[in-house]
């Protein structure tokens, strides 16, 4: 049967505007990235340096530390290559992987599934994390629930936008990243900032002195959730050469260790997914 | 009704590429429309405040008088020469701040996001306005202020009734480049989570991905704003055209 002009003209058109765009780099043939990985000797990675314990710069040795470096160092040694690092904020972490400025993200983002329509990612979390509201001891503040009709500062691009928005009725003021986000926090300018729970304990430690007044507030993260590795959608072999490397920095300890190093909150959820990965491995 | 008009639009949209999906969810499109609303009122608010002050700063400048002129001309430099999202940044986060603590505690300070992007950005402008204005008006001949002084007007009437309406014809076409920059500027105030077209564009597309569809949205919108800017300011010229005058 002949095809109808119709669906001919709508075919063009979706062709024309990929091409014109750019975008979609899904295409029907085999994994471009892993070749082009394993021909260039590098893994590119879209990396957060928002502060410790994920991702910082150390203020001695000017290096890139905390989690998403280790992981990103130990998935570029898994595959051979060397690793070179990129820079991404939330609001532009996705634009970096869809143009191919970055091969993959460890840039703290969850998995949610608004994302995977869009998005491959690694099926096996290299972590969970939840939100943690960060506010005044005196705010009165002591559940997600007291937050109805108080201002909430995120970072933009944060997940916990929306379950603060339509679950809690929280009023959401978006700052470009989180150490803006926590400077409105102590101008006033918010009830409380929410981050992700091993970011903000960790600062209330190390500088306990300058935020005295201030602590996590409320005792229960908000929507815990997996850290994923993402990647463009389509890429089936990286997917799989990545995730035989997370699983085996999983069962080898390796990630509880780079857990313990950069001082993250909780393990608990590393050593269950060691021993579950190692029963299922036997 | 509305529904169906909006589910027509997706598939319409859907069949050249284009994922406006989030128009059925519920927070995303209010914030969205709210984002339209606030860029418009942000606009109606910025453009008199920036020709207001715009004026003041232009007759400080030229006042002649040195308490006048050299802190006015001290502010134009320094908002010029800086740039507005640092201003801004500056503005919200630190002095207002230093607000909350003089005034013993951020309860006590009004100053809203909303106030410090009008403030910032309405009063940069004007600094570009008063630099077009200066111009204008000491563009005015020395033998027209003559004549003027010699009726008896004083320095107060010479601006109002013979140098600013010289100055405003001759500026007009700065002044309303100026506005067409205003109206861009206002985007700035998403950095600092006021809830305009761009901060509820930028919320959407970081969870969904969209970002050539709604970029196309505030391109166009933006476009129609500063197509009726620069239309007005025409229309203004051709309307006060003096007859032979600058010519």
């Amino acid at each position: 049967m002949l095809p109808n002009a119709g669906q001919v003209a709508k075919k063009l058109l979706d062709v024309g505007i990929l091409a014109a765009f750019l975008i979609g780099a899904s295409s029907a043939h085999a994994d471009a990235t892993l070749d082009r990985i394993k021909a260039r000797g590098k893994l590119t990675v879209g990396v957060i340096l928002s502060g410790a314990p994920f991702g910082y710069i150390d203020p001695k040795t000017q290096e890139q530390k905390g989690l998403n470096i280790d992981v990103a160092k130990a998935l570029a040694a898994g595959l051979g290559v060397e690793l070179e690092t990129q820079t991404v904020t939330p609001p532009n972490r996705i634009q970096f992987l869809q143009q191919g400025k970055v091969d993959i993200l460890i840039a703290n983002m969850q998995y949610t599934e608004e994302r995977a329509k869009t998005l491959g990612y690694v099926p096996t979390p290299y972590d969970r994390v939840g939100g943690a509201a960060v506010g005044r001891k005196d705010s009165g503040i002591k559940d997600w629930t007291d937050l109805k009709g108080k201002t909430a500062c995120v970072s933009q691009g944060s997940n916990y936008t929306q379950p603060l928005i339509e679950e809690y009725g929280a009023q959401v003021k978006a700052l470009p990243s989180q150490p803006e986000s926590l400077l409105a926090l102590k101008g006033g300018n918010c009830d409380v900032a929410v981050h992700v729970s091993g970011t903000v304990s960790l600062m209330l430690e190390d500088r306990a002195d300058e935020w005295k007044d201030y602590a996590i507030i409320i005792p229960s993260d908000l929507i815990p959730s997996d850290s994923v590795i993402w990647l463009r959608k389509g890429e089936g072999d990286t997917q799989a050469a990545l995730d035989n490397i997370v699983k085996s920095l999983h069962v080898s300890g390796k990630l509880i260790e780079f857990a313990r190093t950069n001082r993250l909150p909780s393990i608990a959820y590393l050593e269950e997914q060691q021993k579950k990965l190692k029963d299922g491995s036997q | 009704m509305l529904d169906g008009f909006t589910t027509h639009f997706i598939d319409l949209m859907k069949t050249v590429g284009l994922n406006f999906e989030f128009l059925t969810s519920g927070y995303e499109v209010r914030m969205w429309l709210d984002g339209m609303v606030t860029t418009l009122v942000l606009v109606v608010i910025t453009i008199p405040i920036s020709l207001i002050f715009g004026v003041l700063f232009a007759a400080a400048l030229t006042s002649g008088k040195k308490w006048l002129a050299v802190p006015v001309r001290a502010y134009v430099e320094l908002t010029r020469n800086t740039p507005t999202l640092v201003q801004l940044m500056c503005g919200f986060l630190v002095l207002n701040m230093l607000i909350s603590n003089a005034l013993g505690g951020a309860q006590n300070n009004p100053l809203t996001p909303f106030f410090w992007v009008v403030a910032i950005t309405g009063l940069h402008v004007a600094a570009f306005h008063a630099e077009a204005l200066r111009g204008g008006i000491e563009a005015v001949p020395s033998t027209t202020i003559e004549a003027a002084r010699a009726i008896g007007f004083n320095s107060l009437q010479i601006l109002r009734y013979v140098e600013l309406p010289l100055a405003v014809r001759s500026a007009l076409p700065s002044i309303i480049n100026n506005l067409v920059n205003l109206v861009k500027l206002t985007t700035v105030g998403s950095a600092i989570a006021v809830g305009e077209i761009t901060y509820a564009s930028i919320m959407i597309w970081t969870q969904r991905d969209n970002v050539v569809e709604l970029m196309l949205v505030i391109l166009l919108f933006f476009s129609l704003i500063n197509l009726v800017v620069a239309r007005i300011g025409f229309w203004l010229e051709k309307r006060l055209a003096v007859p032979g005058f600058g010519q």
